[in-house]
């Protein structure tokens, strides 16, 4: 009995979000939230435009609206102009079931229908009565590849679908090799692809630079005289000693990278990049590297001697200081002395004086002369009276 | 499910437009929801010459939560937390101004936007953010230096 038209109707559900469109569209198309085009728009209060579905799934989350944050309600959520849901299922989208061979493209509204009935590849219920397997629609006429038939070697119940594979891997069944063309049971052919003297394979120092191959049962005599085989033991040795200098070096250059800026200074670079325009990148690098060494070291030595003139510096200020500071000592001390003699003459001049006055004081004939000097010292100041006051004892 | 479709989308995005000092890719292909993120330093900002690596994490409810952003390099930076997480705020990535509609290349845009000019305003190291207000010549010597030591 022809199967039915009705029991060839594809159930494959197709997701909208997931199509991929012939034409990128337009960003104006595009829902916020899922930053596909838009499926079944809606519109909200704020006339923002969103996939009905986002927008409830965001509502759920936040009463605000996605793009500009407003109070958003569900009831503020209206279908989107007519217009713009049209805009949308305008878009070309390719088949869903283009990866398996589809290759027609259809407006987006039509897709579905495309699918679930015309779409070669669209997988439908397998036409057998009772069989619950799916087949692709092209397949669907063919008789039911999901009844299990006995494999006819190993006796493995075995869906027909799967029968060609099973082939390649039943256990009773010889395969051939890829190499010798020889046939071995398939369990120990992975045993045997090991050892099959007819691959081609390279030299064992192959990795050390040697390009020779050839098949195995004829590698062993070119080993013999290979002479990067011969030097496989040195040259190994010589890859490990590099892999640590390798590794020491890095931590060297990160050492050296936290001590010196990487880059040359700007005046440095200015004038090596100008002088080494031409020349290749790497010898550029190593040139500047070399400039910058020069540079560093000649300025670390100019900073060590200007560091020693100034200590030598500082030590003659030192010395010039202190010699100063002695020879000054010496003249306060000097005067020192000086004052202290004069202010010991003052002291015995003014006793005299006193003790005169007082003698004065006592005899009456004296005393007009005494008195008159006593007025005139009143008259003027302190110093005159103390000049007065020597005149008198010198004389 | 939609999150992941989104997702892809925004990498394949990305990839078609990236965004000039910064590549992006995921961490597995197995999850989408892990980026690996690579900030090369501005020219004339003190991280120049170094590379930053950031994880970039998006919530299973994304878009409708922020991504997070964390610098794996160490940086001196007043907008990247000094720890061993070093996330990065970002105004947009808080989840109060989070908003759907934007996308992780915008996000991507102001990370790198923020290695050339700080925001003190979204400072969460404030120590630095005074710093760089008030003595940007002592900010910018330990940023270099931070750069040289950690970001090659």
């Amino acid at each position: 009995m022809a199967p039915s038209r009705s029991t060839r109707i594809s159930l494959q559900s197709v997701d909208l979000r997931a199509l991929d469109y012939l034409t990128s569209p337009s960003a104006n198309l595009l829902c916020p939230i899922c930053h596909s085009p838009l499926i079944t728009p809606v519109q909200t209060r704020c006339l923002h435009t969103f996939c009905s579905a986002c927008i409830s799934l965001s509502l759920e989350r936040s009463l605000t609206c996605p793009v500009d944050r407003k109070p958003l309600n569900h009831d503020d959520v209206t279908p989107a102009p007519i217009m713009i849901a049209n805009l949308v299922n305008d878009l070309m989208v390719l088949c869903p079931n283009r990866d398996k061979g589809c290759t027609s493209s259809c407006a987006r509204w039509l897709v579905e229908s495309h699918v679930r009935e015309d779409c070669e590849y669209a997988a439908v219920k397998c036409a057998k009565e009772g069989c619950d397997g799916m087949v692709e629609r092209k397949e669907a006429e063919g008789e039911c590849v999901h009844e299990e038939v006995e494999c006819a070697f190993c006796e493995q119940a075995v869906r027909k679908l799967d029968i060609e594979s099973h082939y390649k891997e039943c256990p009773k069944l010889d395969s051939d090799c890829r190499h010798c063309s020889k046939s071995f049971p398939n369990p120990e052919l992975s045993a045997h692809k090991l050892v099959c003297p007819e691959e081609v394979i390279d030299c064992a120092a192959s990795h050390f630079g040697c390009s020779y191959s050839s098949r195995r049962s004829e590698l062993d005599e070119h080993l013999s005289h290979c002479h990067f085989v011969a030097l496989t033991p040195i040259l190994q040795l010589h890859t490990e000693r590099i892999e640590t200098l390798e590794l020491e070096n890095k931590a060297i250059r990160q050492k050296l990278d936290i001590l010196v800026p990487p880059r040359p200074l700007p005046s440095q670079s200015g004038t090596s990049s100008a002088a080494n325009d031409s020349s290749s990148s790497g010898r550029d690098m190593t040139s500047e590297m070399q400039d910058y060494t020069y540079h560093l070291y000649s300025e670390y030595e100019q900073l060590r001697s200007d560091v020693e003139r100034l200590n030598a510096q500082i030590r003659e200020l030192d010395v010039k200081q202190d010699m100063a500071r002695f020879n000054e000592g010496l003249r306060y001390n000097d005067e020192m002395t000086g004052v202290r003699s004069a202010i010991n003459g003052l002291r015995m001049q003014l006793h005299w004086l006193v003790a005169s006055r007082r003698e004065n004081a006592t005899g009456g004939a004296g005393a007009a002369g005494a008195r008159s000097v006593a007025g005139s010292s009143a008259g003027g100041d302190g110093r005159r009276m103390s000049d007065s006051a020597r005149q008198v004892v010198k004389l | 499910m939609a999150a992941v479709k989104r997702i892809t989308r925004e990498l394949a995005e990305f990839s078609n437009n990236p965004v000039p000092g910064v590549s992006a890719g995921l961490a597995s292909e197995s999850d989408v929801f892990k980026w690996n993120v690579i900030l090369t330093g501005p020219q004339g900002s003190p991280y120049s010459g170094g590379v930053f690596t950031l994880n970039l994490t998006l919530p299973t409810e994304y878009p409708f939560k922020p991504p997070t952003l964390n610098f794996t390099t160490k940086i001196y930076h007043p907008n990247v937390s000094n720890d061993d997480k070093g996330s990065m705020c970002l105004g947009i990535l808080r989840s109060d101004s989070w908003k759907p509609s934007c996308k992780i290349s915008q996000v991507l845009e102001m990370a790198a936007g923020l290695l050339k000019e700080p925001n003190v305003d979204d400072a969460v190291e404030t120590s630095i953010a005074d710093e760089y207000k008030n003595s940007p010549d002592s900010f910018e010597k330990t940023a270099r230096e931070w750069t040289r030591k950690y970001a090659k």
